[in-house]
């Protein structure tokens, strides 16, 4: 099992800084876009295009690295491997991972908001 | 807060969390942000907005970063647009694609704010390096073509002035590079009335437009002269006056000039900095070497300026070369030399004079090999000839435009009112100066006309008399006198009549002063006047003594002195 | 016109040095040259590098000068005469009275 952390505080920490009044605003974006791409990967997966799987993969991992969602990042770019790899397979259960991740992202982000 | 002004900034990302972080960090920084979705939204935006700095996502839906960058480096054609690539990419190969696309720089996620401001003042210094450089670059391109109008414009002017010569009689040959003028090369040849020839050639210190400014005054003054008429004295001497006068201090003309008279078969030479200029012999072929030996033109003031000059027998058919130092420095590939010792093998090895002139050229253009630009090369050949050869057609035209002013005569009269305030002196000194062949005699002439005209003022008008010279306090009172009587001089006037003939090879001075006395007692005038040891009573023994003839017109009132001179050539 | 002049540190010669035209329009400025020195020099240097041109006054006023001086005895050089003011003196025989350079 991974040891990289669910949320990286400091990331989150500055980006509450620079955002101020735009944190929340940021963190709804992101539970929202993320949402739609974990649909969206949900729908290409069966399609069985590896390049289009690695794009929005790749696309995911972007955006969860900058909001210091660090494991979720980690098992983003997993996808993005294998898909590049032709190792279609593996992807479902990785892809049911992050969804778990992304469940667990949110709570904490939730969390973390909370505390202030 | 940054340092720089605020920046218009596009932000190009197609995921909405990551493009938030974005903008917003932009923003604070002070710049102003554009928002683009996907590369064609960030296409459409950097046509509209010109933004100084792009920040492009590598991957977007439709048109992605990579070729988002390419279209915007077109559209900014010449102007620096740093485009700065957001990518969590990190293999080689994609950061390759990256700026191989027109990228500038990456921004890896997660976004790092101080390094993101790092690279937007950097970047933001090098546009506007950039700009300043293509500012620079435009007026540079802008100053050149005017220069290179401004040069053509003065190259006709300066070929106005220097076409009106007799470069293409038939007994020159010339070479001058077409470039040579702005190298400070000036050649110009003329015929004075007399049927004589004179040829300069000088080489300005210095490129470019200060040396070629010196060309004009040194052109218009050589023509001017000699086509009056004017000696080789005196024209090296107006030349170097006005050249010491206008150029600034290190800057002058290396000159040769010389007079060739073809009826005495002659050559005057003067040669001031130049190499050595040959006479080419015809009979056997010799070189006869004619060095420099005076300073440049424009160095020395004139009381100090040299004009002495050589003198050679010619032949019909001998040959004067002239050459700026352009030969001799003539380069080849490894840079050596041409040098006087290959010059002097051309005259060795040559056969037929009149074909000498171009081996000379030939063997510096062989010398230097192809591809080099000999634009330093002035060359120049006279050939002694028959008079009645010497290109006619130029002397005539000269002669029709130029002749000069050979006979003329003129009468000054001052009246009383202008005594006490006006001293005709200078002034008629000054005219006399125009007549070619006088020059040398301002000395002689001024002590002439003043004699003649205080004896007029001061025994024919003032009517003081000079027996009061015979003590040193008499000396004193008798121009306190002067003074005192010339303040109240109510009557009587003073004529100078010059009149001026030439004669062969010089020319004829009648000076005659006449006043409104009672006439002079001639018996006053005597060559023993300067013998005596009085303080006075020399003067007319003086004119007697500088002048052919001296006689007393009228009542004495009216006296007439005869100055000849012979041209110094 | 000018008329300028230099007295060696011992008082025993005097220069004087004649700018542009020498004629009677300078003779007060001449004669105030050498008359006005606390002690009568015994060497006496005329400067005429700068003059341009002279006439018979100014040979007058050399002589007065040279009697000035003590006559015959007078010890006056002439020096820095351009050709023309050479000639003028040669002409008048002044080589015999004064030492020319």
């Amino acid at each position: 099992m991974s040891t990289t952390p669910h949320l990286d505080r400091e990331i989150l920490t500055t980006l509450k800084d620079v955002m101020e009044s735009d944190f929340m605003l940021l963190i709804e974006t992101f539970v929202t876009d993320s949402r739609e791409r974990i649909r969206n990967l949900h729908e290409l997966v069966p399609q069985g295009d590896a390049e289009v799987i690695r794009r929005a993969a790749h696309s995911f991992k972007g955006s969860s690295s900058n909001i210091g969602a660090s494991r979720l990042a980690e098992l983003c770019s997993q996808i993005e491997v294998q898909a590049l790899t032709g190792n279609l397979d593996i992807i479902p259960e990785l892809l049911a991972e992050a969804e778990v991740e992304f469940t667990r992202v949110t709570t904490l982000l939730q969390e973390f908001i909370a505390v202030g | 807060m940054s340092e720089s002004r605020s920046l218009t900034i596009l932000v190009a990302d197609d995921t909405d969390s990551d493009r938030l972080i974005l903008e917003t960090i932009v923003r604070k920084e002070g710049h102003r942000v554009i928002s683009a979705k996907d590369g064609l939204e960030a296409v459409a935006a950097y046509e509209q907005e010109r933004p100084d700095i792009v920040l492009l996502d590598a991957l977007m839906p439709g048109l992605d970063g990579f070729g988002a960058a390419r279209r915007i480096k077109e559209l900014a054609g010449e102007s620096l647009v740093p485009i700065i690539f957001l990518t969590s990419l990190t293999d080689t190969d994609s950061l390759v694609k990256c700026l191989d696309a027109g990228g500038d720089d990456f921004l890896s996620k997660p976004y790092n704010r101080v390094i993101l401001q790092a690279k937007i003042k950097s970047f933001n210094r090098m546009r506007e390096m950039h700009a300043t450089m293509l500012a620079q670059r435009d007026q540079i391109a802008r100053h050149n073509e005017q220069f290179l109008q401004e040069q053509a414009v003065a190259k006709q002017v300066f070929d106005n002035v220097a076409h009106s010569g007799c470069l293409d009689a038939s007994n020159v040959r010339y070479y001058l590079s077409s470039l040579a003028i702005f190298n400070g090369d000036v050649m110009v040849a003329a015929m004075r009335p007399s049927g004589s020839m004179m040829v300069l050639l000088g080489d300005f210190t210095g490129h470019g437009l200060p040396a070629a400014i010196g060309a004009m005054p040194l052109a218009a003054t050589f023509y001017g002269m000699v086509h009056k008429g004017f000696s080789m004295t005196d024209i090296l001497r107006e030349i170097n006056g006005k050249l010491k006068t206008i150029l600034p201090l290190g800057f002058f003309c290396c000159a040769t000039m010389i007079d060739m008279n073809f009826e005495k078969r002659r050559m005057k030479v003067w040669n001031g900095g130049l190499p050595d200029c040959f006479i080419y012999r015809k009979d056997d072929l010799s070189i006869v070497p004619v060095r420099s030996t005076h300073l440049p033109l424009g160095v020395l003031p004139n009381k100090s300026f040299k004009d002495d000059c050589e003198h050679y027998e010619l032949a019909v058919g001998d040959r004067f070369f002239m050459w700026s130092d352009g030969i001799h420095e003539a380069r080849d590939s490894t840079g050596e030399m041409f040098g006087e010792e290959r010059l002097r093998a051309v005259f060795e090895r040559n056969r037929q004079p009149e074909k000498a002139f171009d081996e000379i050229l030939g063997s510096v253009q062989e010398f230097i090999g192809g591809g080099e630009k000999n634009d330093d090369l002035s060359l120049l050949e006279i050939v002694m000839d028959e008079p009645h050869k010497v290109d006619s057609v130029a002397r005539e035209t000269i002669f029709r435009r130029y002749s000069s002013l050979a006979e003329w005569d003129m009468c000054f009269e001052i009246k009383p009112t202008s005594f006490h305030a006006f001293d005709p002196l200078p002034l008629l000194l000054n005219v006399l100066m125009e007549v070619p062949g006088l020059r040398n005699y301002s000395g002689t002439l001024y002590t002439i006309m003043a004699e003649l005209y205080s004896n007029a003022l001061e025994h024919g008008v003032l009517k003081l008399d000079s027996a009061m010279k015979d003590t040193p306090e008499g000396f004193t009172r008798y121009y306190q006198e002067r003074e005192a009587r010339l303040r109240e001089v109510s009557a009587g006037y003073i004529r100078i009549h010059l009149q001026h003939s030439t004669s062969p090879g010089g020319g004829r001075l009648t000076i005659r002063v006449e006043d409104s006395g009672e006439g002079f007692d001639k018996s006053n005038c005597s060559a023993e006047g300067l013998s005596n040891s009085q303080y006075s009573g020399r003067g007319l023994a003086l004119v007697d003594k500088l002048c052919d003839s001296v006689r007393y017109l009228g009542k004495g009132n009216e006296v007439e002195a005869v100055f000849s001179w012979v041209n110094d050539d | 016109m000018a008329i300028t002049s230099t007295v060696s540190a011992d008082g025993n010669q005097v220069t004087i040095y004649i700018q542009g035209r020498f004629d009677f329009s300078s003779h007060q400025e001449f004669r105030a040259a050498y008359e006005k020195l606390p002690k009568t020099p015994t060497h006496f240097r005329v400067d005429l590098q700068g003059t341009s041109y002279l006439d018979s006054s100014a040979l007058g006023m050399l002589l007065l000068l040279r009697d000035y001086a003590g006559g015959d005895k007078a010890n006056i050089e002439l020096v820095n005469c351009s050709a023309d003011v050479k000639k003028i003196l040669t002409i008048s025989n002044f080589e015999q009275l004064f030492t020319i350079y």
